[in-house]
């Protein structure tokens, strides 16, 4: 019941705010936040009371019969969906308090309630679908409703592009998770998550059925996840309104992906061959974003980039094996994630620039309170003890150490080294400015803001202390998502650890020494070297490499065959009846007299006859 | 029934043909309209007659009908003349001739 009516309510804000409330900007605003306020009320009432529940929960009624395949919707409720119905509730609350402060005066805050209401509830139904094609069609609304939210300023031509690029690109990893539905449908009989999840179904599927269906489910997450190849979308979707980007970026959207990736977590891991593959793919998209993350100047690029390789993270803690690595990090990430997109907002908001450089010489660390959160969450960020990032690396670290292959765990220690730099390089940009300090005052000033400024404020302290004191409930965690059974790590690591960490503290100290000491040059080694620089701002050239194939494969074969076709074809097929009807008719024109009176005459005449032959005997 | 069946129908048969004439003779589009009124309307008494000759509800609903349908009828007619007046100028359709040639 609970969680019919977490789920439901920002629905029926949606559906009020688009109906009744559009115009009158407060009430709105109001409906939604009181909506998933009881969303995140249902979502803690539901977790306190199925902590210790052994067994998930399952509710499901039919919803379309055809034939043999019926499709029920429901919901299942077990510990992995129930801590992410948490993690999304808490964060949606967060995400829409602050919102109030930062589309303060916005011509269109009515609508951005709205969408921000239909998001939470698609993301909130998605994970705790009992079934995939339930799960995939709210899978399509989390889809939709970030395309209206990330081209949520329509008017910008760069907006509603970012937007239309967010969208096609996940399209294209839907349609392979789309034929993998499929074939599993063929296959089992039907879509039941417990029932894929099942040991049975690896009997009644073949192995390399198994792994090809499991490839194209994941193709699925790696559009979603911004997974490489499909991961250029998430940087351009930057153009929306910042709250939406810690949306999207923390519990919403991209976690969506990891989050199927963990329900579905034992179907993947029948096949073997896969798992290695996500892993590959994992690791690949965590070192090429963390990269194109050096080299950066835009503060919400950066986090961006940030994102892409800590959904990389977490993939490749999954797929090494380990639940509760890739759970956990998905946990600790929303967080600190929401908490850096949330303290940039506020710099975005007051100076209107996105350039790290430009808010740092116009004094953007005199705002006390975003600056120390920044600080906090890049630390979670890179894995420095004791915050919550430590914890969750450390796990996903372990699981890795635990693979055959070695190389692995180097690439994830580069992977923490690098982490550590890119976030350090922002923050010391940000603590010592250089050149002319301008000490503008912000555009938008803080004392008339009042009130505003503290709904912006607050939800940044408590995500600060969540990302603080998250670490610490590594245990309690990992019990819960265990169902109950205390499993001790099996290999025990000790070293992991100080290795991360200091791996960490080196990135830190690299970045100092470039960015932070007072006579530093404030140039990265990335930017010494111009190719490697140009490398890493193209984004490795996978732009180019869209573009060059939408412009030869797309536009210069199959679109100029279809305008032939067009042409040639249906054009001319279509001039040529309708010539031939136009002559006929001036043909048959000839027949017409054109005098109404006389066609009266004998219409009225033939009646007559009709009906004196029938009349007379 | 004080007025015989027959007589009726022959008054309806009266007024009909009074119609056709004044919408066959006539080489003005108004005139043409209330012809088809005119038809109408006795098409309308001989289903009252009938009605009441065989106590049947059905004729009389009928008429209804056909007073909703005429008025809707001359409403739309009485339009378009006003309209096909504004583009050519004139009221007689035998000068409406723009498709034939």
């Amino acid at each position: 019941m609970a969680a019919i009516l977490a789920t439901w309510l920002p629905f029926i804000s949606f559906l009020l705010i688009m109906v009744f409330t559009r115009n009158r900007r407060r009430l709105s605003g109001g409906i939604a936040v009181a909506a998933v306020t009881g969303s995140l009320a249902g979502a803690v009432f539901l977790l306190v009371q199925n902590w210790d529940a052994g067994k998930p929960i399952h509710y499901a009624s039919r919803w379309l019969i055809a034939g043999d395949i019926s499709i029920p919707f429901g919901f299942l409720l077990d510990p992995v969906s129930l801590l992410m119905l948490l993690l999304v509730a808490a964060v949606s609350f967060l995400v829409q308090v602050y919102s109030f402060g930062y589309m303060a005066g916005d011509p269109g805050f009515s609508r951005y309630y709205a969408f921000q209401s239909l998001f939470a509830w698609a993301m909130m139904t998605l994970t705790i679908s009992s079934a995939m094609l339930q799960l995939y069609v709210f899978w399509e609304l989390v889809g939709l409703s970030s395309y209206l939210l990330i081209g949520f300023w329509y008017e910008r031509f760069s907006a509603t592009q970012a937007g239309k690029k967010a969208f096609v690109m996940t399209r294209l990893g839907d349609v392979a998770f789309f034929i993998g539905l499929l074939l599993v449908l063929l296959h089992l009989g039907n879509v039941e998550i417990l029932e894929m999840n099942s040991a049975e179904a690896a009997v009644r599927m073949n192995s390399g059925l198994l792994t090809l269906t499991a490839l194209l489910i994941f193709g699925g997450i790696v559009g979603k996840s911004a997974q490489f190849p499909l991961m250029t979308w998430l940087p351009d979707a930057m153009e929306g309104p910042t709250p939406v980007s810690a949306l999207l970026h923390s519990a919403t959207m991209v976690a969506a992906g990891v989050y199927l990736f963990a329900r579905l977590f034992p179907f993947f891991s029948h096949s073997s061959d896969a798992m290695t593959v996500f892993l590959a793919i994992g690791t690949v998209s965590m070192l090429l974003a963390s990269t194109m993350a050096m080299a950066s100047r835009d503060i919400k690029q950066v986090w961006a980039y940030s994102t892409i390789s800590q959904l990389g993270f977490m993939i490749m803690g999954l797929a090494a094996g380990s639940l509760f690595a890739g759970t956990f990090h998905l946990t600790t990430h929303a967080g600190f994630k929401a908490l850096l997109f949330l303290c940039s907002g506020v710099w975005v908001h007051l100076y209107e620039t996105n350039d790290v450089y430009e808010i740092s010489r116009r004094g953007g660390r005199r705002l006390k309170t975003p600056t120390v959160c920044l600080v906090i969450a890049a630390a979670a960020l890179s894995g420095l003890p004791p915050m919550s990032g430590f914890f969750s690396k450390e796990a996903i670290l372990s699981a890795l150490a635990g693979l055959e292959n070695p190389v692995w765990l180097a690439a994830g220690l580069f992977g923490v080294f690098l982490t550590a730099y890119y976030a350090f390089r922002l923050i010391f940009i940000i603590l010592f400015p250089r050149g002319e300090v301008r000490e503008e005052p912000p555009n938008h000033s803080l004392e008339g803001m009042g009130a505003l400024y503290w709904a912006m404020g607050l939800p940044l302290l408590v995500l600060a202390g969540a990302t603080v004191v998250l670490g610490f409930l590594e245990i309690p965690l990992r019990e819960f998502l265990s169902g109950g059974t205390a499993a001790h790590p099996s290999a025990d690591h000790g070293w992991l650890p100080y290795i991360s960490a200091g791996l960490a503290a080196l990135g830190v100290g690299i970045t100092w020494s470039e960015f932070g000491r007072r006579a530093a040059p404030q140039i990265g080694f990335v930017e010494r070297i111009p190719p490697l620089k140009e490398l890493f701002t193209q984004r490795w050239y996978l732009d180019h490499v869209y573009r060059w194939f939408v412009n030869i494969i797309i536009d210069g074969f199959f679109s100029k065959a279809c305008t032939k076709n067009e042409d040639r074809v249906i054009n001319d097929s279509i001039d040529e009846f309708c010539d031939f009807t136009l002559d006929s008719g001036h043909l048959l024109s000839f027949l017409q007299s054109g005098k109404l009176r006389y066609n009266l005459i004998v219409m009225f005449a033939a009646l007559a006859l009709v009906a004196l032959y029938f009349l007379l005997p | 029934m004080i007025v015989p069946l027959g007589h009726i129908f022959l008054l309806a048969g009266i007024i009909f043909s009074m119609g056709l004439v004044c919408l066959v003779a006539h080489r003005n589009l108004i005139m043409t309209l209330i012809g088809v009124e005119v038809m109408m309307n006795a098409a309308a008494i001989a289903f009252i007659a009938a009605a009441l000759r065989w106590k049947l509800m059905e004729g009389q609903a009928f008429v209804l009908f056909i007073l909703a349908v005429s008025a809707a009828e001359i409403s739309l007619g009485l339009a378009l003349v006003v309209s096909v007046y504004r583009r050519t100028g004139s009221i007689d359709p035998d000068r409406y001739d723009i498709l034939k040639w």
